[in-house]
């Protein structure tokens, strides 16, 4: 059984301040009582991931940059570990962690909250531009891998991030993953991801965006896991004329099993949403895309568009993209596309008229199909990265002709 | 010498709309080698294109009756990608567009696609191939990283084709109205192209409407086709003749009962 000793036991191991270890109780006395997320027609609760017995765990760093820290500094950008953060700069990461994905909203968040043990904090000071993207390199660092990204980019600041999660060196054997990106009015955040998590780990991840008026934000997340998958990529506009892109691809492979909601809430008045999300199936896998779009009432003038394509590469697999749009205000513009089905048949054609063998022809239009996320990875070498998995999840995984 | 024989070809094509079956090609014959050009014409809606198609192996075209021959060997069950590898070139009218592929990466793996596995091409060679072709081409080295054909114009794409052909060096090109879209300075500049693979190694069938095309790439033979045949063979001088006198003109000649689609 998980006990409460144990949590504070280790909290005062790692000299945290009460505050933290305040909402690590908190999460955790509503462990019990909390519900596991619903994911329509995707059944997950016998996954592990939720430890049933006491465990050890240490607050650590799971990141390492890879570029000059020094730099950053200078313009007064903070980036640390999340727990230096909690000490170094304990009212700033107070009254922000937690605020955009509560501790209470179900189990999952709870037990995130309770036993987090890594994680990074970065703050954008006001009107500072970054060109250059911030790049990271993250990595598990024990057995039950909890980590927290907290990202604030204070007004009118601009930020592009990319983040590469692997485990070649130390698997976990369960993975959470929360991302919480607060864009204060007129910032612009370009949040990028590479995931590629071995079939080891079982992975639950919540990532989440607050959009304050006239802030822009963009996701790029590429699903590359070989896991087991559940989460939640989630923009929530709150702000007049803020702005979310919300862009994701997943390509799963052997008996994989991943559902995936993509989530974007118009609140504010003249705010834009949009889905984009592309999917590849191979073999015995299974993936959902739930496409959420939701204008509350008040939202007026505002738009909504999504697209859910996947691409079944298998007859053994199963697909589903599921757009939903849940509108509540008359003046809006809203609309989705979905799709699921095989490779285009008058690319395979072209492809193959200059002598492009079946599977390779397969694999580089199957590149194109998952482009818009592909693209908008601003490192080279990231992006040349995740065409090599995906040739290599595409060769191991494709039906041979 | 290599060699290029079409034997009484009949082709249909499915009709999506109408889960029915058409016949376009009605016994065509043909017979090319390397080191001609031919050039194939006739109205609209006679299979010019289909008979592109079918010789490049597109799956939506089924032969029903003849052959194709690619050195004595038939080639009618080969998948389009072999029939490439054999040395056939198709230069479309439509290219597709294939997003997060750039031009460059697409042609080293065509040309590669040729080669042993062992032994791709070195990367001088071919960029030094590249750069000696765009300059022919009047190309822009950027529309190399560029995604294949991806909002490339009409005229962009025409030359994109000419510029496979040129870095692939097949036996035979199929050049399918080439023409069509193009001001007369990029048909100047295609044709340059074509002009430049002219020679013992290189065979093309061209495809068009109209003689225009023919002044800058002037053919050994002239063939034209009506309803799915061959009708008349000739020299260039036949090209010049129906620029005058219409298609309809040489049918009532050669006495025949075909309605042209595009005929009052």
């Amino acid at each position: 059984m998980l006990t409460k000793e144990n949590l504070l036991n280790f909290s005062h191991k790692n000299n945290e301040s009460s505050w933290l270890t305040d909402l690590r109780i908190k999460s955790f006395e509503r462990l019990e009582e909390l519900d596991y997320p619903k994911m329509q027609r995707f059944s997950y609760q016998d996954w592990p991931l939720i430890k049933k017995e006491d465990f050890s765990w240490s607050n650590q760093a799971d990141f390492s940059l890879k570029e000059e820290q020094k730099l950053l500094e200078k313009k007064g950008i903070i980036l640390t570990d999340i727990f230096t953060a909690s000490k170094k700069y304990p009212e700033l990461v107070q009254s922000t962690l937690g605020s955009v994905i509560k501790h209470n909203e179900d189990k999952l968040t709870a037990y995130h909250y309770a036993y987090l043990n890594s994680g990074l904090f970065l703050y954008i000071p006001k009107d500072i531009i970054l060109t250059e993207p911030i790049t990271i390199s993250l990595s598990p660092t024990q057995d039950t891998y909890i980590s927290h990204l907290l990202i604030v980019a204070d007004n009118n600041s601009k930020v592009k991030f990319l983040e590469e999660i692997q485990d070649k060196e130390k698997k976990a054997s369960s993975a959470s993953l929360m991302v919480e990106l607060i864009a204060r009015p007129g910032s612009h955040i370009e949040f990028s991801s590479l995931d590629e998590l071995s079939q080891d780990t079982t992975l639950y991840f919540n990532r989440r965006a607050k959009i304050e008026k006239d802030a822009h934000v963009e996701w790029a997340i590429a699903f590359m896991n070989d896991c087991n998958t559940l989460g939640d990529l989630d923009s929530e506009l709150v702000g007049e004329g803020s702005f979310a892109d919300s862009k994701a691809i997943a390509v799963t492979t052997a008996n994989q099993k991943v559902g995936i909601n993509n989530r974007v809430t118009n609140r504010g008045p003249h705010s834009t949403g949009l889905i984009n999300q592309r999917g590849v199936l191979l073999e015995n896998s299974r993936l959902i895309f739930n496409g959420i779009g939701q204008i509350v009432h008040g939202a007026h003038g505002s738009k909504a568009d999504q697209q859910n394509r996947v691409l079944m590469m298998s007859d053994e697999a199963h697909g589903d993209a599921n757009p939903l749009l849940l509108i509540d205000e008359n003046d809006v513009i809203a609309a989705h596309a979905a799709s699921v089905g095989p490779v285009d048949k008058v690319q395979m054609n072209y492809l193959m008229s200059r002598g492009i063998p079946y599977d390779q022809a397969q694999r580089l239009v199957i590149r194109g199909f998952l482009g818009a996320v592909l693209d908008a990875i601003p490192n080279k070498d990231v992006r040349r990265k995740m065409i090599d998995i995906l040739e290599r999840k595409l060769i191991d995984g494709q039906i041979k002709h | 010498m290599a060699t290029l024989e079409i034997k009484d070809l009949h082709v249909e094509v499915e009709d999506k709309d109408k889960k029915s079956k058409k016949k376009i090609l009605k016994g065509v014959n043909l017979s090319l080698k390397t080191g001609e050009i031919h050039a194939i014409m006739g109205p609209n809606g006679t299979g010019k294109s289909t008979l592109s198609e079918t010789i490049m192996g597109n799956p939506r075209y089924h032969v029903t009756q003849g052959d194709i021959l690619l050195n004595n060997e038939s080639i009618v069950e080969m998948p389009v990608d072999e029939r490439a590898r054999k040395g056939l070139f198709l230069a479309m009218q439509y290219p597709a567009e294939v997003p997060g592929v750039t031009n460059a990466e697409f042609l080293r793996a065509a040309i590669n696609a040729c080669r042993p596995k062992d032994d791709p091409i070195s990367v001088m060679t071919f960029l030094n191939e590249l750069d000696k072709n765009l300059d022919l081409l009047d190309m822009n080295e950027a529309m190399t990283e560029r995604y294949l054909n991806e909002g490339f114009s009409g005229g962009e794409k025409k030359r994109n084709e000419i510029l496979q052909m040129l870095m692939i060096k097949p036996s035979f090109g199929i050049l399918d109205e080439i023409d069509s879209g193009l001001d007369i300075d990029a048909l100047r500049v295609v044709s340059r192209g074509v002009n430049a693979m002219r020679g013992d190694k290189f065979g093309a069938l061209m495809i068009t409407h109209y003689q225009r095309l023919l002044d800058y790439i002037v053919p050994d033979v002239v063939h034209v086709m009506m309803d799915g045949r061959v009708v008349k063979d000739g020299g260039p001088d036949l090209a010049k003749k129906l620029e005058q006198e219409g298609y309809a003109g040489l049918r009532d000649e050669l006495g025949l009962d075909i309605k042209l689609v595009d005929e009052n």
